[in-house]
């Protein structure tokens, strides 16, 4: 048994090297000062820590903005996803409809387009409708990025919620809404939560559609892309740090509720 | 309190017919239990009872009401599901509580009633308690707290005792006979275990492909089943259908027996007789087969007998020891003998 096992240890190992490895290197960098990220050959170990390079990228103009948007986006995506996404979950979860599993696969086919072929198509509708360059039009396609993980995913956290706790709360005098408020809601709420986090986090990271749907109203990934050739070195480095922590801090708190969704036993 | 009304049901689901035109009257603080096997409509019919299902055609009373364009909360009923349905994120008080509040009693009497429905259930020392923390056995009787505090005028129970393993079973069946009768609810309760709807009804609906094929007392139901199916479906072990051939008008011949039969009716029939109607005799004019299993069960013993063409199941007295291969003349009681049509499978009276 404990000879078949380490392989999958090995796995693991690589694939948590993968993903660690250029974490760490872009923390000892931007913590480390800038000699650190100039010096040769690299340390693998952090020689200095220092705040002087996330001081100096937060004093750089535009990157105090850029945060607030990118929070401001993020905060937006995550709110509609899941006032859109939840209710279409439930539908799914609980009425049988005609068109039900076409539905369900059209949803997975809005991830099908490549933002590139809808971007110029958006920009000009944006233009015409007067949102461009706004935090909302980004949170809008945002939206439809985050929408199908926020429908399958609500869709399957109602389903585990069995259909008689609802049908007992109607014969205990509650109406269909209230059935759902009293029961349901309170049952799929970490769920949902998690979902919103998942939201939140889609956009915080997306930099494609941010770019090209704004000009001074920049997010941060998009205001990090746009600078990155006129910026120094440890610039790069702060603000690639401060892209990945909050997302990584985020999935990390609701990696639970992500793994029980996905179907995945975690403990 | 009121009876339930239910007249020309029909349901379907898409091209399956679940169920046609079933008529049932349930009295004033009556018992009775669908019976049939799974897929015959009786879970269904009590949800359109409920209102969690809507009916194709027909009309559903309760008391003097026509509830069947009612919601669910308007119909005076209150619901025992087979998966107990109790709420996972309240405590047992809240569970119990639920309905009453929802109702907007006082928070008195909400106190007071919840304290009764408890006690009737037994789960007094369980009130603090969230339903997660609760045995299969706690959590239906919450359930059937919950229910019972509303006070409805109609309970509905599916299959509320089938998720329990058998002794609890047993345990919660004779539960809730008394808990019933002391609450003295109008109840109808669906299941397909022929023994509970045998010890708990007053009487018995037995459901077949979407129609009620009999509706009597479990004695009646048990004594004069009214078709082939009602006889081999109740009762354990079931009806032995043995093929009989007209000798005389009125008289038929069983293997080496005549009976006497239905004086009009086919040449043919089916001739029911249950198990322990049988028993052991000298005369030649008898059931003449090979044993081939014997079932010591202690009280009786069950013995498989072959014959010349037909094959039964005799319940005998446990006295006399019975073996394998050996040849038994078995006699069945005049008075219970039953005769069916073999084509339509109806009880025929003589």
């Amino acid at each position: 048994m404990r000879g078949s096992r380490w392989p999958w240890y090995l796995l693991a190992l690589v694939a948590a090297v993968w993903v660690l490895l250029p974490i760490y290197l872009l923390a000892i960098n931007a913590v480390g000062g800038v000699d650190t990220i100039n010096a040769w050959p690299k340390s693998l170990l952090p020689t200095e820590t220092s705040l002087e390079t996330l001081a100096f990228f937060f004093s750089v103009r535009g990157v105090w903005k850029a945060v607030a948007n990118s929070v401001l986006v993020a905060a937006l995506t995550m709110v509609l996803a899941i006032a859109i996404g939840a209710p279409a979950g439930y539908a799914l979860a609980r009425f049988a409809f005609p068109g039900k599993d076409a539905f369900r696969l059209v949803i997975l086919l809005t991830r099908a387009f490549p933002m590139v072929v809808l971007a110029l198509p958006l920009t000009v509708r944006f233009i015409q409708l007067g949102i461009y360059d706004t935090p909302l039009a980004v949170a809008l396609v945002h939206t439809a990025l985050a929408l199908p993980f926020a429908v399958l995913v609500s869709a399957s956290l109602f389903m585990g919620i069995p259909r008689e706790l609802e049908e007992a709360a109607w014969t205990l005098g509650c109406t269909r809404f209230q059935a759902f408020r009293k029961v349901t809601w309170p049952l799929a709420r970490p769920g949902i939560a998690a979902t919103m986090i998942f939201a939140f986090v889609v956009s915080w990271n997306e930099v494609f559609a941010a770019s090209i749907l704004t000009l001074r109203e920049r997010t941060l990934t998009a205001f990090l892309l746009t600078s990155l050739n006129e910026s120094p070195l440890h610039f790069r480095f702060a603000g690639g740090l401060f892209l990945v922590v909050p997302a990584l801090v985020f999935i990390f708190a609701v990696r639970r509720h992500l793994f029980a969704m996905w179907g995945i036993a975690s403990r | 309190m009121a009876g339930i009304r239910c007249v020309d049901i029909t349901k379907r689901f898409g091209g399956f017919l679940a169920l046609e035109r079933v008529a049932l009257a349930v009295d004033d603080r009556e018992f009775v239990v669908l019976l049939g096997p799974s897929g015959c409509g009786k879970t269904t019919l009590l949800r359109i009872i409920a209102g969690l299902e809507r009916q194709d055609a027909g009309e559903v009373w309760i008391g003097e009401r026509r509830v069947d364009g009612l919601a669910p909360r308007a119909r005076g009923i209150a619901m025992v599901f087979q998966n107990y349905a109790v709420f996972p994120h309240m405590t047992v008080f809240e569970n119990i509580a639920f309905g009453l509040r929802m109702r907007r009693v006082p928070e008195e009497e909400v106190r007071r009633t919840v304290a009764w429905a408890a006690e009737l259930l037994h789960i007094e020392s369980q009130l603090d308690k969230y339903t997660g923390q609760l045995s299969g056995g706690q959590r239906q009787r919450v359930a059937v707290a919950r229910a019972l505090a509303v006070r409805p005028e109609v309970l509905l129970m599916d299959e509320p005792l089938s998720n329990l393993d058998a002794l609890l079973r047993l345990e919660m069946r004779a539960e809730l006979k008394r808990i019933l009768a002391e609450s003295r609810t109008t109840t109808l309760y669906v299941t397909h275990d022929q023994v509970e709807a045998m010890s708990l009804a007053d009487r018995i609906a037995v459901m077949e492909q979407g129609r009620i094929v009999q509706y009597d007392t479990p004695l009646e139901i048990y004594r004069n089943p009214a078709t082939v199916f009602v006889g081999s479906f109740i009762g354990s072990p079931p009806m032995n259908f043995l093929e009989a051939v007209r000798e005389a008008p009125g008289r038929y011949r069983v293997d080496r027996l005549v009976l006497a039969g239905p004086a009009e009716a086919p040449a043919r029939l089916l001739c029911g007789i249950r198990p322990e109607d049988l028993a052991p005799t000298e005369a030649t004019a008898a059931l003449v087969g090979r044993v081939v299993v014997v079932e010591p069960l202690g009280s009786h013993q069950l013995v498989s007998v072959e014959g010349e063409g037909f094959r039964l199941r005799a319940a005998l007295a446990s006295d006399r020891p019975i073996r394998p291969g050996e040849t038994l003349r078995l006699a069945p009681r005049h008075d219970r003998v039953r005769w069916f049509d073999p084509e339509s499978g109806q009880r025929l009276t003589p």
